[in-house]
């Protein structure tokens, strides 16, 4: 201030020929220098804002050139299971140069590969930096490594993942393409995040072998490989989106657990007319001429009675608590997600709908709606935890020179009250366990396991196989586990993907009773 | 110009100069010590076996330091009372520089190599800078000739615009004979000398006189075309030599020229109306103009094309963060072939490298060090003895301190990048010898020995006639 103030003072000869109302040179003079201050000032302020705020995202970024540059030559950090089993280790070439070797191809969905040639992938590549120890996990150990001899500082990576878990669910799923999340929804671990078909990608890390084995990958756009597909898949849900549908209609109020729509049992025979379209279903042959509630509607998988549910909560709710599950954006996740929806999102209706018709059939999980398995994973960990839903992760702790840094859980949301999600833990039981239940998700049983969950048996249009679906948890009275299985055209969901949760329940239950 | 008999100078100790001279050759000598240890515990070298202390070529540190002293040492002996702080504030500037081109890959530029050209051009900056500030002490030769300054101007543009070289796509070299270099960067000097001649001779009428459109009140309009010419030599510089650093820079100085002047806001307004119009369409039939504005708007959504640049000099700055990774600690592929080579990093970059070793503290530093320059510049022009003179100074300073901060802001994604230099930094010789010559300039003007001011010319008459009737 003083500075600006004795530049207009110095000024008082000239001002002194100046009309009264216009500023003389010292006081414009001064301005100018003020104003050139406050430019700088923003110049300070947006280095600040890429050296500070966005440093540690873009510096850790996979297409950073440090980034790039270490992962040539860096031994990268050890990879391994959350018991210690070795994942992802460096070995040496004939040069003494650094490549990659993995435990199983079980594992290429997930932790994905790390080659000189074609880049990073999976886990690899979304803990590139701390892997090659660009970046610490700890944003002190960050700063202060700068002060060491040596700052290089690999970090060993140690995942929530069961690898006795993964191979299972990759051998559940076969031949067939498909995915397996499941996960602790008390903390957000994930267990398995299988995706098939499978490949090798210890040969893409062995420069000897990494072209011939790539390309070939690239080029299979039939099964594409590459696609990790429990976390960038889109499939339609068919039926278990209705357990979204039932968190929306449940927790808004519009139905509740006893509702009953009348129109129901007339509308099994001859469909459901909405806005002159006629909404058809089966007909439920042990449940007679009686209209359904809540429970009862989910274990035969009702679609009329979810389609009035759906069209009572409304386009608008149904798209806002599908929302706070996480549809409409990417994941908060270790790994890319792609963007789950309920709908196209661009028709005239409430909620981006095109019309009713529309939403009735996304109320049962066939209109416009694609979802992740990793996000119906987390819309079944909600029912699981009492409507809290833990943010999921896959990385449980890094360690290098410095120490270990552990990642601890952290809620994300809070969905729904606890109450909601007890009503619709005990549908759920129902559906697995009921007697209107047997025949559509039986398989879903584990042995000394109270399992709840709810089928689905998604239409793809035209000709072809439907995807065959199963989303749920265990014990139903104290979950520790969710998951949540497809099998692309696997048939309907109690052929294929119950029975595969069924047996990967029982494998967990051995596993966790260890 | 005149040079003023022997018998007046009588050495003077500038004792305020000495002490900021002496404290930027510390910090350079320790930035010199970093770099070479740095280098040696990359390379695996054991520290302490290697006689004498560790320098990066301490020669070339040696010479620039000599030179800049060596200035200092011919103020003292000419004695004049002029400014103490500008010679070190540039000294400091230019010596980052040298330590950055030394760094760099030598190969950016041909013959004695990167760090060593910029060391020769650097001195030869130097010298033009004391030469100036020492023996230039009448602006008559600026004040009378403003418009013949002003007609040399426009020539060297027209002549750019007819046998320029293209170099990236853009024609900004002249070369004659063996002689080559970049005329904006001296036009942006002759334009400063002519505004303050041209400004100064109208400010009466301008400050005073107004034309009424409607409830519009706007600059008389006969006044006008100097604004309106200026706005046109802006907008064709984009058209024709697709130097949209330069442009911006000789209209945001002219702007601010005029406000200086006149003290009044709408002016300027008008003018941001008129550039904003200008540059919308342009924005619609200059590709180029296009492509630099969509890189800025979202460059990472082309981080692997036209957003390389861009998206590499972010990730130097994010890789830098508070502290930098230290000199020479940064990308050793820096400046060539991707990754991480940032295309043009000596000319138009140095800045994010800058950012990266010496992280947000020393980015701080180094604008600070550019806030100096500007405000001694301003402080000149305040204590000067007359209008012509104030403009001069403050256009002079304001010169240097756009300059910095349009490619500053364009490098840290805050406007559009523009393809300029960052005074007394950035690698070239166009650039330093000019920066040098303002400098100069700016030392000579700060004189406040003595000397009456310059004898009145005809115009002068004219003008106080002007001030007389408007009274």
């Amino acid at each position: 201030m003083t500075l600006w103030s004795s530049l207009g003072g110095s000024a008082q000869s000239n001002a002194a020929r100046e009309p009264a109302r216009r500023p003389g040179i010292g006081t414009t003079l001064g301005r100018i220098g003020l104003a050139m201050s406050v430019a700088f000032g923003a110049l300070a302020a947006g280095a600040g804002y890429w050296q500070v705020f966005q440093a540690s995202e873009l510096s850790s970024a996979p297409d950073d050139a440090a980034v790039i540059a270490a992962s040539r030559r860096v031994v990268r950090g050890e990879i391994t299971d959350r018991d210690g089993e070795r994942l992802a280790w460096s070995v040496e070439d004939e040069n003494g140069e650094p490549y990659r070797v993995y435990l199983s191809r079980s594992l290429s969905g997930v932790v994905g590969y790390a080659s000189r040639t074609y880049g990073t992938a999976g886990l690899e590549r979304a803990f590139d930096a701390e892997l090659s120890g660009v970046t610490a996990a700890d944003p002190v150990q960050d700063l202060l490594k700068k002060f060491r001899a040596d700052p290089s500082d690999p970090q060993a990576l140690r995942t929530t993942l069961v690898a006795s878990l993964q191979q299972a669910a990759v051998g559940a799923l076969g031949d067939d393409s498909g995915a397996v999340v499941m996960a602790d929804p008390r903390t957000g671990e994930v267990l398995v995040l299988a995706s098939t078909p499978i490949y090798d990608a210890s040969a893409i890390a062995d420069p000897a072998t990494s072209t011939a084995t790539f390309q070939a990958l690239a080029a299979d756009d039939v099964g594409r490989p590459l696609l990790p597909r429990a976390t960038q898949g889109r499939y339609v849900p068919g039926s278990v989106f209705k357990i979204v549908t039932a968190i929306a209609a449940l927790g808004s109020g519009a139905v509740d657990a006893t509702t009953t729509f009348e129109q129901q049992p007339a509308a099994e025979e001859d469909g459901l007319l909405v806005s002159g379209f006629r909404i058809r279903d089966g007909h439920h042959p042990r449940t007679g001429t009686r209209a359904l509630d809540f429970i009862e509607a989910t274990e035969v998988s009702c679609n009329i009675w979810y389609a009035l549910a759906g069209l009572e909560t409304g386009g608008d709710r149904l798209v806002d608590w599908a929302g706070q599950l996480g549809f409409g954006a990417a994941l908060p996740f270790d790994l890319p997600t792609a963007v789950s929806q309920v709908t196209g999102g661009d028709g005239p209706a409430p909620g981006g709908f095109l019309d009713d018709v529309e939403l009735a059939n996304a109320a049962f999980g066939q209109g416009e709606t694609f979802v992740t398995p990793l996000q119906m994973a987390l819309a079944t960990s909600a029912v699981a935890n009492d409507g809290v839903i833990m943010r999921p992760h896959l990385a449980l702790a890094f360690s290098g020179k410095a120490g270990t840094t552990t990642i601890s859980p952290e809620e994300w949301r809070r969905v729904m009250p606890a109450r909601i999600a007890d009503q619709i833990t005990a549908a759920m039981v129902e559906a697995v366990n009921g007697d209107l239940g047997v025949g559509y998700t039986t398989g879903a049983q584990a042995p000394g396991l109270t399992v709840a969950g709810k089928s689905g048996t998604a239409e793809l249009g035209g000709e072809g196989e439907p995807n065959s679906w199963f989303i749920g948890f265990a014990p139903a009275d104290d979950p520790q586990v969710v998951i949540a299985v497809v099998v692309e055209h696997g048939g309907r969901g109690a052929a294929r993907a119950a029975p595969i949760a069924g047996s990967l329940l029982a494998a967990w239950k051995a596993w966790a009773g260890q | 110009m005149t040079l003023t008999a022997a018998p007046r100078i009588h050495p003077r100790l500038r004792r305020r100069e000495l002490g900021l001279l002496v404290i930027a050759g510390l910090a350079l000598a320790v930035g010199s010590m970093t770099l070479e240890l740095t280098r040696r515990l990359a390379a695996g070298d054991e520290v302490a076996t290697e006689p004498g202390l560790p320098f990066a070529n301490p020669a070339a540190l040696a010479i620039y330091l000599g030179a800049v002293f060596a200035a200092h040492a011919i103020l003292v002996l000419t004695g004049r009372r002029t400014d103490e702080v500008l010679l070190p504030t540039v000294g400091l500037l230019g010596g980052i520089s040298l330590l950055l081109m030394e760094r760099l890959p030598q190969d950016l530029a041909g013959g004695l190599g990167l760090g060593t050209t910029q060391l020769v051009w650097l001195t030869t900056s130097i010298a033009v800078i004391t030469a100036i500030a020492a023996f230039i002490r009448s602006d008559a030769w600026l004040r009378l000739y403003k418009y013949t300054w002003a007609a040399f101007g426009v020539g060297l543009l027209l002549l750019t615009f007819v046998l320029g070289r293209e170099v990236n796509g853009q024609r900004l070299t002249l070369a004659i004979g063996p002689f080559s270099g970049q005329p904006s960067e001296l036009l942006k000097v002759i334009l400063v000398v002519f505004l303050a001649g041209y400004l100064s001779e109208n400010r009466a009428l301008l400050v005073e006189q107004s034309t009424r459109l409607g409830p519009i009140r706007l600059p008389p309009l006969p006044y006008l075309a100097p604004m309106v010419a200026m706005w046109a030599i802006a907008l064709s510089v984009v058209v024709f030599q697709r130097d949209l650093g330069a442009a911006l820079l000789f209209f945001a100085v002219f702007l601010l020229l005029l406000y200086v002047t006149t003290g009044r806001a709408s002016f300027v307004a008008l003018g941001l109306v008129a550039f904003a119009a200008g540059g919308a369409v342009l924005y619609e039939i200059v590709p180029h103009v296009r492509t630099r504005v969509d890189i800025w708007l979202d460059p990472f959504a082309t981080a692997s094309g036209a957003g390389y640049q861009v998206v590499q000099a972010l990730h130097a700055f994010a890789r830098g963060g508070i502290l930098g990774t230290g000199l020479g600690a940064g990308l050793p592929e820096v400046g060539s072939l991707p990754p991480g080579g940032i295309p043009a990093l000596h000319t138009d970059f140095p800045l994010a490298a800058l950012g990266e070793e010496m992280g947000l503290i020393g980015v701080m530093a180094i604008l600070g060090l550019y806030l100096v320059v500007i405000e001694r510049g301003l402080r000149i022009a305040a204590s000067a003895a007359d209008d012509f003179r104030a403009i001069l100074a403050a256009g002079l300073s304001l010169v240097i301190g756009v300059q910095a901060f349009i490619i500053a802001a364009g490098v840290l994604k805050l406007i559009p990048l523009t393809g300029i230099t960052l005074p007394f930094i950035s690698y070239g010789g166009s650039s330093l010898l000019t920066n040098g010559l303002v400098v100069g300039l700016l030392i000579a003007l700060s004189d406040r020995g003595v000397g009456p001011p310059p004898p009145p010319t005809a115009q002068r008459g004219l003008r106080r006639v002007f001030d007389r009737g408007a009274a």
